[in-house]
């Protein structure tokens, strides 16, 4: 379960400060999907970086199944994202002079799986986004859009994180490649269990998710 | 691509660093062996004197004179020698060396002042027979106006230091004019001599002389305990200048003292131009390969910055990053070093002759070589006396742009350690900014400029 409770951001620019989150609340379940819509610079990526610790909130709390999160120190930080946290990213951000197993394996190695279990946990999170070992071993690049973000779902779930941070998964892929990116995340999530927060403009992905959070200005609001 | 133009460029700034290095150990050793060899000694002469019994004038020195030489600060040794000249009336040798023209044209010269002057007959010159009472056989006809040739003694034996016997070296000319063979006899001074030995000193000069005892020769010529020259060897190069004012101190105005140190530093001076040369583009090479790495690996923590962000967001920390690139940096720092040694090792040898040639220091000059002994009882060459002459017969420096321009470039253990080293100051250099960088770089902004 993710509690977050009067979250709050500001950034400080050449024309003055911006308030890119302004006490943000919510939660959610495990295993659930939630769908967060906002315009480009309403503030839901700033949400997503304080969720996913990538930076540290000025005010709030973020509860992780009753772990508090916001004001953890840099290692602190560092450990939660390796072991708790999954992302996914709309340019799929894999790691070029590695193969698709090597990139979920290096997953498995920041959250310091099992050494032994990794090279099995690496092709199992494969096998369940639809890859085989022929794609396995080959590079991003050597991989269409589609594939490379199925790698980078697989990358996310292999350590079994409690929350699964997408943002705009479906943005540089087609229609129907984006739909089956979204069931697989819909499908990991209730299979692990993981709360999933997806960050996307498209309401027809946003109508699938299990809820629907609007941010605008900084400031979250829930869509009936 | 670009990993492959690293390496090659390190390679260069590694192969110019030891090549650099193994010129400058060259150019040092030679520079070593040259003071050692060729420095250390001092020439002693009545003042005035011109050395090998020709021209100038002055009084002779004395035994105690030259013998007292030794209680002086870091003398070694002392040879002393007694040059005259005789003529038909006081030998029946014959010069093998015509006058011609220069011999008549100098002629009178050689008529000189003092004790040892020898004779002109007036009318046409001719050349008398030079004798050396020495006490160093074997040394004597080394450098300067003694005719300076490498001397082999072909037949016989030699004599003794202490010597008093009525015996002589001849050289192959004099012995050939004079149909003398070892066991032969001459008359000198009106005493009969005995050849013992023939040698071959390489000049026609120094082939045409007679070696005695000192002491036989003192007393046969009536100088009994007079010396026309000696040659003083000190310890060290660098004791070479204190020891010499301390012989002018010691002999006053009576000897002209004079020492090779001067000259060999002048010839030495290319070589050391080159080790300073050598020296300085090692250094630069060294922080040149530096910097190369750095902007390198600046430029692709640069291309990287958003690699390095996701890693950072999955959970990687600076230091394990930065292992990484430092890894990175080692590996090209490591195959870099190994292409540039070995590089640097077979370029070594034609870029040291290229700086030598350069600087000048294949000129030619007053050094000469080191031989391999005179057999019998001579103590084997030693290093010349350079600057003792004058006249005729100055003709022993020579050899210089054979020694100097022959050095032997070798890779030793140092060389490896210092590739080992500058591959690690270079690579700890190398990776240092970079990681610097690594550790600044904040995932959330790298992923947020998606």
């Amino acid at each position: 379960m993710l509690n977050v409770e009067n979250l709050n951001k500001t950034f400080k620019t050449d024309g003055g400060e911006v308030h890119a989150v302004r006490d943000v609340s919510f939660h959610a379940a495990d295993g659930e999907v939630v769908a967060i819509i906002g315009a480009s610079g309403s503030g839901k990526s700033t949400l997503l970086s304080l969720l996913g610790l990538l930076d540290a909130p000025d005010e709030g709390s973020i509860d992780m199944n009753g772990t508090q999160l916001a004001h953890l120190d840099a290692a602190g930080r560092t450990k939660y994202r390796s072991r708790q946290v999954g992302f996914v990213f709309q340019a799929f951000n894999l790691i070029p002079n590695l193969s698709a197993k090597e990139n979920v394996k290096l997953a498995l190695e920041f959250a310091e799986w099992p050494k032994d279990e990794r090279e099995s946990r690496a092709e199992e999170m494969l096998a369940m986004v639809g890859l085989g070992p022929d794609k396995a071993s080959r590079r991003p690049n050597k991989l269409s859009g589609g594939e490379q973000q199925r790698v980078a779902i697989a990358r996310a779930f292999a350590a079994q994180p409690q929350l699964i941070l997408a943002d705009e998964p479906t943005g540089s892929l087609d229609r129907a490649t984006g739909q089956k990116i979204v069931e697989l995340l819909r499908n990991a999530a209730n299979t692990q269990k993981t709360t999933v927060l997806v960050v996307t403009h498209d309401e027809k992905i946003a109508k699938q998710a299990d809820r629907r959070l609007e941010i605008e200005d900084g400031v979250l609001t829930e869509i009936a | 691509m670009r990993s492959v133009g690293v390496v090659v460029i390190l390679a260069v700034a590694i192969a110019l660093s030891i090549s650099m290095l193994i010129a400058r150990d060259a150019v040092t050793a030679k520079i070593n062996t040259v003071r050692a060899s060729t420095g250390n000694t001092i020439s002693v002469s009545p003042a005035g004197f011109g050395g090998g019994g020709f021209g100038g004038g002055g009084t002779p020195l004395t035994n105690a004179q030259i013998t007292g030489l030794l209680k002086i600060a870091n003398v070694t040794a002392v040879q002393a020698q007694l040059a005259a000249q005789l003529t038909s009336t006081k030998t029946n040798l014959v010069s093998p060396i015509t006058a011609g023209s220069l011999g008549n044209r100098f002629g009178g010269g050689f008529a000189g002042g003092g004790t040892f002057g020898g004779g002109s007959s007036g009318g046409t010159f001719v050349i008398p027979v030079r004798v050396i009472g020495t006490n160093a056989p074997g040394n004597a006809l080394v450098g300067g106006a003694n005719g300076g040739g490498t001397e082999k003694l072909t037949a016989g034996t030699t004599f003794s230091a202490t010597s008093t016997a009525n015996v002589a070296l001849i050289g192959t000319d004099m012995a050939t004019k004079n149909k003398l063979k070892v066991g032969s006899t001459f008359t000198a001074w009106g005493t009969t001599i005995t050849v013992v030995g023939i040698y071959d000193a390489g000049s026609t000069f120094a082939n045409a002389t007679v070696l005695m005892p000192l002491a036989t020769v003192q007393k046969l010529a009536a100088e009994t305990n007079q010396i026309t020259g000696a040659t003083v060897y000190v310890n060290n190069i660098g004791n070479v200048a204190g020891a010499a004012a301390a012989i002018t101190k010691d002999l006053g105005t009576a000897a002209d003292v004079t020492s090779t140190q001067a000259t060999v530093e002048t010839q030495l001076a290319p070589l050391n131009s080159v080790k300073d040369i050598s020296t300085y583009t090692l250094i630069g090479a060294v922080i040149g390969a530096a910097i190369i790495l750095l902007l390198s690996m600046l430029m692709i923590v640069r291309e990287r910055r958003r690699e390095i962000g996701v890693l950072k967001a999955l959970g990687a920390t600076n230091q394990s990053v930065v292992s990484q690139f430092i890894a990175e940096s080692t590996t090209f720092t490591i195959m870099g070093a190994i292409v540039g040694f070995i590089g640097g090792v077979l370029i070594s040898s034609p870029i040291t002759s290229a700086l030598v040639s350069a600087s000048g220091g294949s000129s030619p000059g007053g050094f000469v070589r080191r031989g391999t002994g005179f057999g019998g009882g001579g103590s084997g060459f030693t290093p010349p006396t350079g600057t003792g002459g004058g006249g005729l017969g100055f003709r022993g420096f020579r050899g210089l742009s054979n020694t100097l321009g022959n050095l032997h470039t070798s890779v030793g253990i140092s060389t490896l350690v210092f590739a080992l080293l500058a591959a690690i100051v270079i690579a700890a250099l190398g990776s240092t900014v970079a990681s610097a960088t690594i550790t600044r770089i904040r995932p959330a902004e790298v992923l947020r400029s998606e």
